[in-house]
């Protein structure tokens, strides 16, 4: 089940988050978001060698507390894709395609000419895509 | 576009008109990017963001790679291009052969053209994180040159 998914801009400026618990947690789904970038900065200043090349766009699981878990996602242009969810096991691969749709979501999004970078994507068209993509995430992960 | 902006907005001041040309190349440029840059794998260093410049993201918007690739290793970078897509139509008044500083009205034009690619190649680097000026030399139509300077 993805708790909220989140799109943080190169300054990490929030550009887009958005919770699909039903309950009223934005305020601690910000802070574990915003703890993630933290893990990420790491991840990208010092690479361990042994596990992640350099180049890897797809970061992996990030952050795995007690009831949550988040992934990472980082763009060409320092753009970080976080999705934090509550499966307990969640395939990479499945991870993985749901990146690459929410990356194509956000450059379709971002290619709007009304949009400004550096401000948050008010686009519904690219909400009800993100919907989309996470309703058909949920029922892949025991197929 | 250009000559709207050159000619009906900004008419008694092209340089407000070069500045509003390169501002929407700079908006373009960061979008495309976004968007070519999507299935790559991250880049090491600022040499092969150019090189990716000159080679993939050239291709796709003029079908056809850069011809020339220089550098001086300190943050100057220059891209020669030997028959610029835009350019290639563009007439050469023959009565500005025998002008030594005073601008002819091609050259005008085609100055204001050139405004809009050197925002897009500003556009694409500053979102892969190179903030950097670039300028645009076109002595000899349709053979251009741009020069990139990353800043610090």
């Amino acid at each position: 089940m993805i708790a909220c998914v989140a799109v943080v801009g190169h300054q990490n400026n929030p550009l887009y988050l958005q919770s699909f618990t039903g309950a009223d947690d934005a305020l601690k789904l910000h802070h574990i978001v915003h703890c993630s970038l933290d893990v990420i900065d790491e991840r990208v200043n010092n690479p361990k060698r042994s596990v992640i090349t350099l180049n890897e766009s797809y970061l992996g699981l990030l952050y795995p507390t007690e009831s949550y878990k988040v992934y990472g996602y980082l763009s060409n242009t320092k753009v970080k894709f976080l999705v934090v969810t509550t499966d307990l096991d969640v395939k990479d691969t499945d991870i993985r395609s749901f990146f690459r749709r929410f990356h194509a979501a956000y450059v379709d999004a971002v290619s709007n000419p009304f949009h400004v970078p550096g401000k948050k994507i008010i686009s519904r068209i690219f909400a009800a895509r993100v919907s989309g993509i996470v309703k058909a995430f949920a029922p892949g992960t025991y197929g | 576009m250009v000559s709207a902006y050159g000619r009906r907005f900004y008419a008694t001041k092209p340089e407000l008109a070069a500045h509003r040309i390169e501002a929407i190349g700079y908006q373009v440029g960061h979008q495309l990017i976004e968007r070519y840059t999507m299935e790559r794998p991250r880049f090491n260093d600022h040499l092969e963001v150019i090189k990716f410049i000159c080679k993939d993201f050239w291709q796709e918007l003029f079908k056809k790679q850069i011809d020339n690739l220089k550098t001086n290793h300190k943050g100057t970078f220059v891209l020669q291009d030997n028959n610029f897509r835009w350019l290639t139509r563009i007439s050469i008044d023959p009565s500005s052969d025998n002008n030594d500083g005073s601008q002819g009205s091609s050259s005008e034009a085609t100055n204001l053209l050139l405004y809009f690619p050197c925002g897009i190649i500003r556009g694409a680097l500053s979102n892969l994180g190179i903030p950097c000026a670039v300028s645009a030399d076109s002595s000899n139509l349709p053979f251009c040159s741009f020069m990139v300077r990353i800043k610090a």
